[in-house]
């Protein structure tokens, strides 16, 4: 089996990164460059990049910034935000991101994760959900950001996906995005379930405990965090430490 | 291109990392000094001293406290307070980089106000490597003085088993930083990891690099939990008790034989600050790379908070002296401090445009930074439009 | 003084690995012209996409010719990465059946999930076992993780053209070698440490 993967996430709002409680109250963090040359050296499984406001701003990616940081990044990269054509896809892949993350154009224009597959492969689109819990304690999927609803469960939307060639699902759950009080397990599970692409579990993590439960209740291939990181007192490497004396398999 | 949004009271970007801009245009920084107005500063004082009697030592065997100084303005500030305070500290100064002639004469006026002094260099070999790799990873030649300056003080206090330090101001409170932090008068190790200006990067992340080997970091070790709640070591921010000034500061410290700058230091406003380390002027340019604001703007942005400046008059100032490429610093040419880094000034360019957030500053069409005859960035904006 | 020739035929991660050739003391040219590839000391295929795309598009540039000249004729030492190894096989099964380059008897097949949860893309790292020992893999132990994404894989005909296997979806072919030709299915540019062993043991050959 591949090794279970532990992976930052950094969240690129405008100017600089940010972190974020429930997608929303953004905190200036340091610059993207020390984040990405710090887990550089610390080897980390994967990064995780996203352009926050892209498609809000209504304007591509930035494929300046990603290039520069793609220079100083020797593990896998994944780059999300604003990817609505073809066009945005091989230019990502030519700077350096490994797959593409597709959140509002994978509801907006299911198509094009199609498109993706067929012309670089499944196994560099990630379809990107968000999701909030609802009162009746069902699921509902968000784009932009997390502004619009899209009246969709994210295992539906999860599903459709992989049938139109997504290689791996990066679920959000909004609510517990940094909030550090854990991840969504529930959500996590109904999205594993429904496909056989590997998922991605973000928005919550606040302990290496967290990570534990979500893989083994949730059933995620890979946990990615980003506000419990900035607090350097905790580390991806801990983590897999962690996780390794728990039973599960890291690369370490 | 999005321009940079600026606090409309102050001048400091919101590319401040936990600088927060509200509705009103307004950032924390600002918004904090606000609430000093509504500060009971008597009782503050009352409060302070109750802290100060309860750790001061009964039988005049140990010190009373430990204060972290360098020998600048605060230091002196911080250390002849305690000492009208009627305690007996004892001051600890992690060494800088690249000390100053003018840093050493004001350690040695420090030492003449009456206290016992340990001053703890480490060893400058090693001390080099990590500035390099400080530069070339995160962007930051002093880091490695951070973390000195943060954790040497603490570990006297454990060894010495002197439980309280009192540092000098929360720089989360006047620099704007998250309200959970700015009234934070206790320097926990969450504390520094979070807002000490760390950027990420932690001491065992040098471990194997340069021959860098745990041996060689001892001082950069910050003490076990086990070991400072052994000592009961406590740490407090004399800026919560007094309404902190560096200005006032650095009169007070003059008065009592503080030597101060013949002029501005470079890419700053004034004399007396930050005279002690030749490599503060690279630490200051690689924040205005990154953020687009250097040690000019915070320093325009004390003295308006202040009534002391007029804001136009500051946008003025930061624009004439703000984020110039660091040729000189305290009279110490940069060749010279790459050279002690093992780095050429080519390779120092380089590193400079690597960290640089290239969407402040002015480029080409090709994309490329634009720069003067002098190698100094264009900012898009230097205020709102 | 190693002039490593990637070769651009319009699908691949070419600034990684580019940027992973420079770390490793390699002087990378992106090029898809014959002078350029003859020139050069070593040679890397790198891919991202599908079998019949990457074919097609070495074929309209000329490259299969070019690079058969001068890697298996010629004999400058050659790596293929990703698609990049799997194009050297004899036929492809990805979007219907294309000829691949035939320097290696085998064909790319879609991997079959062998277990439950066996997700597929296989996306992450994963332990490489050597079958025989190469300079490729010199300083490297067996067993060691690298990274892996990808859906497809090389079966190959002749057991002594594999390298290395890796046990997922009742296991793989993780690296291949031939003479002066190797294959790896894992992207070295992006395995870190290991990673950049794998690449300038390749540059030493």
């Amino acid at each position: 089996m591949p090794k279970i993967r532990v992976m930052p996430t950094l969240l690129f709002k405008d100017l600089g990164l940010v972190k974020g409680v429930a997608f929303d109250s953004w905190r200036r963090v340091g610059s993207a460059m020390q984040a990405v040359k710090v887990y550089n050296m610390r080897e980390v499984d994967e990064l995780v990049y996203l352009d926050i406001t892209a498609t809000s701003d209504g304007r591509p990616p930035d494929f300046e910034t990603v290039d520069d940081l793609a220079d100083e990044c020797f593990m896998p990269l994944t780059v999300g935000g604003g990817v609505r054509t073809l066009e945005h896809v091989r230019r990502l892949l030519k700077v350096g991101a490994d797959k593409v993350a597709v959140n509002t154009a994978a509801v907006e224009q299911p198509a094009l994760i199609r498109e993706i597959a067929d012309r670089f492969g499944s196994q560099c689109v990630v379809v990107s959900i968000d999701a909030r819990r609802r009162a009746d304690g069902r699921y509902e999927s968000y784009t932009h950001a997390g502004r619009q609803p899209v009246g969709k469960d994210p295992a539906v939307l999860a599903n459709d996906a992989e049938a139109m060639g997504a290689g791996e699902i990066l679920l959000t759950s909004i609510d517990r995005d940094g909030t550090l009080q854990g991840y969504d397990v529930e959500l996590t599970r109904l999205v594993c379930d429904a496909v056989s692409i590997p998922v991605i579990a973000s928005g919550g993590a606040g302990t290496y405990a967290h990570m534990a439960d979500v893989l083994r209740d949730g059933r995620a291939s890979a946990v990615a965090a980003a506000s419990m990181y900035h607090f350097t007192e905790q580390t991806p490497l801990a983590a897999k430490q962690y996780l390794r004396e728990a039973g599960f398999s890291v690369r370490l | 291109m999005r321009a940079i949004r600026y606090c409309v009271r102050c001048v400091m970007p919101e590319t401040k990392p936990d600088l927060f801009i509200d509705g009103d245009g307004v950032c924390s920084a600002c918004r904090n000094y606000e609430r000093r107005g509504a500060v009971d500063w008597d009782q503050r004082r009352h409060d302070l001293q109750a802290i100060l009697e309860r750790y001061r030592s009964k039988n005049g065997e140990s010190y009373d406290c430990v204060v972290p100084v360098s020998g600048g303005k605060d230091s002196h500030f911080q250390t002849i307070r305690l000492l009208e305070l009627g305690m007996n500290p004892l001051c600890v100064t992690a060494t800088t980089d690249h000390l100053s002639s003018i840093g050493r004469r004001n350690i040695e006026n420090l030492k003449k106000q009456g206290v016992d002094y340990i001053e703890v260099t480490t060893n400058p070999v090693v001390r080099r490597k990590m500035n390099r790799l400080a530069l070339t990873q995160v962007g930051d030649i002093s880091w490695p003085e951070h973390v000195t300056i943060f954790t040497i003080p603490v570990r006297v206090a454990v060894q010495f088993a002197i439980p309280l330090i009192v540092w000098g101001e929360n720089p989360q409170n006047e620099y704007g930083g998250p309200a959970g932090a700015a009234e934070d008068n206790v320097l926990t190790r969450r504390w520094l990891e979070e807002f000490g200006g760390l950027l990420g990067l932690r001491v065992s992340d040098l471990v194997g690099r340069e021959g860098l080997e745990p041996k060689h970091l001892i001082q950069y070790t910050y003490p076990s939990d086990e070991a400072l709640r052994r000592v009961g070591v406590t740490g407090l921010f004399l800026g919560y008790y007094v309404p902190w000034d560096g200005y006032s500061n650095a009169l007070y410290a003059q008065a009592h034989g503080f030597e101060t700058y013949s002029q501005p230091v470079e890419g700053a406003l004034v004399n007396y600050e930050n005279l002690d380390n030749a490599q503060t002027g690279i630490h200051d340019y690689f924040k205005f790379l990154k953020y687009g604001f250097g040690r000019a703007t915070d320093l325009a942005c004390l003295h308006v908070r202040r009534g002391r400046l007029a804001r136009a008059d500051a946008v003025k100032l930061v624009r004439m002296h703000d984020g110039k490429f660091p040729w000189v610093y305290l009279g110490t040419p940069i060749e010279e401090i790459v050279k002690s880094i093992d780095m050429t000034l080519d390779e120092f360019i380089r590193i400079c445009d690597r960290f640089t957030n290239k969407k402040l500053f002015e480029c080409d069409a090709r994309g490329n930074l634009v720069k003067d005859r002098g190698g100094n960035l264009t900012k898009i904006n230097y205020d709102n439009p | 003084m190693k002039r490593v020739a990637i070769v651009d035929y319009g699908m691949g991660n070419l600034d990684s690995v580019a940027r992973a050739i420079e770390e490793c003391g390699g002087s990378p040219v992106v090029t898809d012209r014959a002078a350029e590839i003859e020139n050069a000391t070593h040679i890397v295929l790198p891919g991202v996409g599908a079998f019949g795309d990457g074919i097609r598009n070495l074929r309209a540039r000329g490259l299969d010719e070019i690079l058969r000249e001068h890697a298996v004729v010629g004999g400058i030492p050659f790596l293929g990465i990703c698609l990049g190894m799997q194009l050297l096989g004899s036929r492809g099964f990805e979007g219907g059946v294309t000829e691949g380059l035939g320097w290696i008897e085998g064909e790319v097949r879609r991997l079959e999930p062998a277990g439950e949860d066996h997700r597929i893309p296989h996306i992450g790292w994963n332990e490489v076992a050597f079958t025989r020992a190469s300079p490729l893999f010199a300083g490297v132990d067996t067993g060691h993780d690298f990274y892996f994404v990808h859906s497809y894989h090389l079966v190959c005909h002749d057991k002594e053209d594999v390298l290395a296997v890796t046990s997922y979806c009742g296991g793989f072919v993780s690296a291949i070698a031939r003479g002066r030709i190797f294959g790896v299915q894992f992207h070295p540019e992006k395995s870190q440490r290991l990673g950049f062993q794998v690449l300038r043991n390749f540059l030493a050959v």
